[in-house]
């Protein structure tokens, strides 16, 4: 019996996680044309034996604001499935996992589209179930408004639960709230059983969805503490409902910045965060907080009282800490936030990156980290050559895939 | 005519026993030996009166394939039951940026029973509400694929411009069956717009099919009776303001066992099409039978494999612009 290592995502997103990643001097601006752009990273990430790729998704544009999306590279990209299922064709080992809403999606059609890739990469796929709380996709889909917090998540349990019997050869025939599915699901199972599934909610409902439904879940946390209460929590409610903790793997959001020094690496954060225009940053922490007139307020000054969201109600929290915590103003949360969209930030040398990921993954705060590079390709290619080997040298990361299926890498048992 | 006919092979992966079901090597395999003798483009459908055992759902084996594959066209059939106007139109743009514009979306007016009792919908549509819900639906589809100019991608690092909003554009779509505000979140088609081929066609559809599709499949029927279709949808589109030759019309043939070379050499004067859809049944011995005895054939007598091949899908059927302008 080895050791426990720890498991890696690569997080895929436009251009970069940094918002204005794109206008980095080197960073692929046409990412969102280009198919061999994203054909590559996956093989860097597959030559450096990530766990897998993983790729968010909306059903729309991310900004109301029609010129701060103009100066941003996240308005256009590939639909998720259809660019894992074009990857499957090109790599070999690494899992895929593509987030897709329950509140647009019907479930035998997901069912089927995860199922599809999952046979297209010999049991390599994993859904990440998401709610869609943006009114920008709402209004892509005929809905007025957005759904209630409760009603989404209730839709999701229902939808979760007809997507996971269809794979699992449940006896067919459902009509419930939401949804009616007559037949059993018309494609066979691949190597792994069962697409992987993840989520990454952070409220109580999704905490409870995840603790039921996730093989893994994502997670949003700043310090050692926030991971470890929210590891510890998931884990408990996985064990209430009668599941072994290691059945369910928790791999927060990391954003690196490594280079061979610390000053380095530093100089190219503080590079990357000049490169944000002030209101692209106030637009971006205005969704997130989902307000709409954080522009009002002075840019130099505090963030103001805000009242509770139906929104990104967990994300939304973890912002406002943030910020009270460090007497931040508005345009220093902007651009802090904007740098890692909330997600922890470590700066620093491939060493020092180890040690925060080491402690963090042996203090019981992870099973795994999520990577999200500040920009393509180079910041992947510099947590590869630099960080992997580390941590590899310490034992805590795998030098050669131990399996061919994503459950296999993420030591999960076979599904069905 | 002048015109080079133009060859579609269909494969609907649905239709196996069960014992003999194709894998991605081999359908792969099969493509690239259909791109190499010339095959303007394979048409893969999913669906089925009976559940299928195939592995495979269409859109997501049409991303596969691209990545294998750098000159055939490649469409897929998709139900307008299963998914959204806003997904589906998403799902066919990126497979054609993907391909580098070489996608079509096979759309049918036809209601697949099947369906609609898997996608929430019990009750089914009537015929007219379905058909008019599909006809709002393309007519969705193929204006979300309209949201963004070609050149409005600017790339401008040191200006801070990465599109010029004035060339991205809301569809605000208000009908009866859907409301689509867009616009898609994803660039504009190499192509102009991904390719829309129609089949399964009533008469009840022609107007609307002369209108707004790139191909029409016609259903396998005699040369005179395909004549009378194809001038008819010639007369229709003219009607529409169209020019009659950016729709392409191709008769669909069942390829059995023996190639029925002699009725394809003579049919394209008679039938006044611009081609064949040949429906191959998805099994390895049809497959390996139809590339080792019909392709060369087809080859051989001039039915495949000719004329200038453009980049596109469209540039390669010399189609007109995306119709829905």
């Amino acid at each position: 019996m080895t050791a426990r290592q720890m498991k890696l995502g690569l997080f895929l997103w436009a251009t970069g996680h940094h918002i204005a990643a794109w206008r980095h001097p080197d960073a692929h601006v046409t990412a969102g044309i280009d198919i061999d752009h994203y054909i590559q990273l996956a093989r860097t990430a597959e030559a450096a034996k990530f766990d897998m790729v993983f790729c968010e998704d909306a059903a729309g544009l991310r900004e109301a604001n029609v010129q701060i999306a103009s100066q941003t590279s996240r308005s256009i990209g590939f639909e998720p499935i259809s660019l894992l299922s074009a990857l499957a064709a090109q790599t070999d080992r690494i899992g895929l996992v593509s987030t897709a809403s329950t509140s647009y999606n019907e479930p035998y059609e997901l069912a089927r589209m995860f199922a599809s890739l999952d046979n297209l990469s010999g049991g390599r796929a994993g859904w990440n179930l998401v709610t869609s709380a943006s009114p920008i996709e709402a209004a892509n889909f005929g809905a007025t408004g957005l759904r209630p917090h409760a009603d989404r998540y209730a839709r999701a349990r229902e939808f979760a639960t007809v997507t996971t019997g269809l794979w699992h050869r449940k006896p067919a025939g459902h009509d419930g709230e939401s949804f009616t599915v007559r037949d059993p699901l018309d494609i066979p199972p691949s190597p792994q059983g069962a697409p992987v599934m993840v989520q990454a909610g952070a409220s109580d409902d999704g905490k409870d969805l995840a603790a039921r439904t996730a093989d893994v879940v994502f997670s949003a946390a700043q310090t050692f503490e926030e991971a470890k209460a929210f590891y510890d929590d998931l884990k408990g409610r996985v064990a209430a409902y009668g599941r072994q903790p290691d059945d369910v793997k928790i791999m927060p959001g990391v954003a690196p910045i490594v280079a061979a020094t610390k000053a380095e690496a530093q100089a190219k954060y503080d590079a990357l965060q000049e490169l944000i225009p002030d209101d692209v940053g106030v637009a971006l922490l205005s969704s997130y907080l989902s307000i709409s007139d954080l522009g009002r307020y002075p840019i130099e000054g505090p963030l103001p009282e805000l009242p509770e969201s139906e929104g990104m109600k967990s994300r939304q929290a973890l912002v406002v800490e943030q910020a009270r915590r460090d007497g931040l103003s508005i345009r220093e949360l902007a651009r802090y936030f904007a740098g890692a969209r909330g997600h922890w930030r470590v700066v620093g040398t491939a060493g020092e990156i180890a040690d925060e990921l080491q402690a963090r993954f042996e203090g019981g705060a992870a099973d795994g980290f999520n990577v999200m590079p500040s920009w393509f390709p180079g910041e992947l290619d510099a947590f590869a050559t630099l960080v992997v080997p580390e941590l590899q040298r310490r034992g805590l990361f795998r030098k050669d895939y131990e399996g061919r299926t994503l459950r296999e890498h993420l030591g999960l048992k076979r599904s069905i | 005519m002048g015109h080079r006919m133009h060859l579609a092979v269909s494969l609907n992966i649905a239709t196996t026993d069960g014992r003999d079901v194709l894998d991605f090597g081999q359908i792969s395999a099969f493509v690239r030996k259909a791109e190499g003798a010339g095959v303007d483009m394979v048409i893969i459908s999913d669906s089925a009166d009976v559940p299928s055992t195939s592995p495979f759902e269409a859109t997501t084996l049409l991303a596969a394939l691209a990545t294998v594959t750098n000159r055939i066209g490649l469409v897929a059939s998709a139900s307008t039951l299963a998914h959204q106007p806003y997904n589906l139109a998403r799902r066919f743009a990126s497979l054609d940026i993907i391909s580098h514009g070489r996608i079509g979306w096979n759309a049918t007016l036809e209601q697949n029973p099947r369906e609609a009792a898997n996608f929430s919908r019990p009750e089914g549509f009537s015929d007219h509400d379905f058909r008019r819900r599909g006809e709002e639906y393309i007519g969705i589809v193929q204006g979300l694929w309209q949201g963004w100019d070609a050149d409005a991608l600017l790339f401008d690092k040191a200006g801070g411009r990465f599109h010029d909003p004035d060339k991205m554009h809301f569809l605000d779509h208000k009908g009866e069956f859907f409301v689509v505000r867009g616009p898609l979140n994803v660039a504009c088609s190499p192509q102009d717009t991904p390719v829309l081929v129609m089949s399964g066609l009533s008469e009840t559809d022609r107007d609307f099919a002369s209108r707004v599709a790139d191909i029409i499949l016609l259903e396998e029927q005699s040369a005179e009776a395909a004549n009378a279709a194809t001038a008819d949808l010639r007369r229709r589109a003219l009607a529409a303001g169209r020019q009659p030759e950016v729709v392409k019309v191709l008769l669909t043939i069942a390829i059995e066992s023996e190639p029925p070379i002699d009725r394809l050499r003579i049919l394209p004067g008679s039938s006044g099409c611009d081609g064949f859809n040949l429906v191959l049944p998805a099994g390895v011995t049809a497959l390996q039978s139809f590339t080792d005895r019909v392709l060369p054939e087809l080859q051989r007598h001039g039915l495949a494999g000719r004329g200038q091949q453009g980049a596109t899908l469209r540039a390669r059927l010399r189609l007109g612009e995306g119709s829905a302008k």
